[in-house]
């Protein structure tokens, strides 16, 4: 019995230090590193917040910028009363459990909690599972302050643009569901103006959005740049963030009924 | 460990693999010459499956063991279906003595590289050959890994017994080692991995 319970410590020691890994593919993690999107969650909901007002740090694309990841993390912890910092997807370029593992080791160090969205990259390989295991579900809503956030996936080319992705009938849903919201951040990887979202959704997913009247603006990143604009001109606003790699990421306040200021934040930048 | 330290040591596995297939010298074969050609591998980790079974065949004075796995993941370990893993791999043993004139052997360096395919829907050969994407979307093959390994090795043959193996091994893959050659805040031993066995010579 002791024996075996040596046998799981020497084992949970190896596989914490990644040197045993069964397969570069495995979504098996080490139990602390499992559901990290649901531990922040719980982290966030009990920090105390006194108003309505929700700020917080929005980058993508994380995908194999360890070192820019490490120069990030030390910016962003110089910020004031920042709620959380989300993750706009693609946090591995490969799809493979340790590029999940190494972004956290560096995004764990972040004082805020840290949510994330699934990204293309995200999903290659055995990656959907990856990051179902190390994050949680690929769609999830949070409310925070009043703030209804709705982040999922909407890399359909990685379905072969089967019509299924984004699940617009979920998106609608949570959408309708308006209970303690004051408005409304839909999160997605791919923004609908790209050629990476699935054309056959992007009527449905787009009308989705227009008929909701709280809400404040949709974000995305994909892109690597800063975009900002009405697309579809019917009063939806798309906003795109950079990839961590440009040293830069926004800060975003929201409050009151559908009020927003964005901050764009240049660091680490020689000369 | 930076990116030159790296490089240097990943230059110098190269450099022994290539030096290594070409020497033939023909010492070390005294304990080993009654050993069969032939071997059986059990494998456990080392990026190749929870458990792979296999085996081989000794060439080069008994210096080259290549060899092909099939290694398995549960369910439990890759979170969606069970995966196979199926290794070609190739191990160099430099430098076997003997340890005193006792039947066990030691090759404190082994060197090898592998390549190997992971089974599943959700894995492409190539970009290409996964329909979705369009030339170079993505440059990888998510099937495909190619590894290098450098271990260490005890074995065991009797006057009558064919020779025994127990083996570890470090390794790393291309995917793995891409990611360090492009930062610096990764270090060696991020990208490596622990692997290790058995193999019985027949």
């Amino acid at each position: 019995m002791l024996r075996g319970a040596g046998l799981v410590g020497v084992f949970g020691l190896l596989s914490a230090c990644q040197l045993v890994e069964f397969s570069p593919n495995q979504a098996y993690v080490p139990a602390q590193e499992r559901g990290l999107n649901g531990q922040a969650l719980a982290r966030l909901q009990t920090a105390p917040n006194p108003d309505d007002t929700v700020r917080f740090v929005f980058v993508g694309d994380t995908q194999r910028f360890y070192d820019e990841t490490e120069e990030f993390v030390a910016s962003v912890n110089q910020q004031r009363s920042i709620d959380f910092v989300l993750i706009g997807g693609d946090i591995s370029d490969f799809g493979l459990t340790r590029e999940f593992r190494w972004v956290h080791q560096r995004l764990r160090l972040l004082d805020a909690p840290y949510l994330t969205v699934i990204g293309n990259h995200d999903l290659v390989g055995n990656g959907r599972a990856v990051y179902r295991e190390v994050y949680g579900p690929l769609n999830y809503t949070f409310r925070y302050q009043g703030t209804h956030f709705i982040c999922l996936d909407t890399n359909g080319r990685e379905y072969g643009f089967n019509q299924q992705v984004p699940d617009v009938q979920w998106l609608q849903q949570q959408l309708a569901d308006t209970a303690g919201t004051r408005q409304t951040i839909v999160v997605g990887h791919v923004p609908p103006t790209d050629e990476d979202f699935d054309p056959l959704v992007v009527p449905r997913y787009t009308a989705a959005l227009r008929d909701c009247a709280g809400l404040v603006f949709h974000l995305g990143a994909h892109i690597h740049r800063f975009t900002v604009g009405q697309p579809y001109h019917d009063g939806v606003t798309y906003l795109t963030t950079y990839s961590l790699q440009k040293k830069r990421y926004h800060i975003l306040t929201v409050w009151g009924q559908r009020k927003f200021r964005l901050e764009t934040v240049t660091y680490g930048v020689e000369g | 460990m930076g990116w030159r330290g790296k490089s240097w040591l990943l230059g110098l596995l190269l450099e022994l693999l290539v030096v290594g297939a070409h020497a033939q010298p023909a010492r070390a074969q005294t304990a080993t010459q009654a050993a069969g050609p032939f071997f059986l591998t059990l494998h456990l980790a080392g990026g190749t499956g929870v458990v792979a079974l296999g085996g081989g065949y000794r060439l080069a004075q008994q210096r080259l063991e290549p060899e092909l796995l099939l290694g398995y993941v549960p369910r439990r370990i890759s979170g969606s279906k069970p995966l196979a893993i199926i290794t070609l791999k190739a191990t160099y043993l430099p430098w076997t003595p003997e340890l005193g004139r006792s039947s066990w052997q030691a090759s404190p360096v082994t060197l090898g590289a592998m390549v190997n395919y992971t089974t599943g829907q959700q894995f492409f050969l190539t970009n290409n050959s996964a329909g979705n994407y369009r030339p170079g979307y993505y440059w990888w093959s998510s099937a495909v890994r190619l590894g290098l390994l450098a271990g260490t090795r005890l074995s065991y043959a009797g006057p009558c017994r064919q020779p025994t193996a127990a083996y570890a091994e470090l390794s790393t893959n291309d995917l793995h080692l891409v990611s360090a050659l492009t930062n610096h805040s990764l270090r060696l031993v991020d990208i490596l991995t622990l692997g290790g066995g058995f193999k019985q010579g027949f």
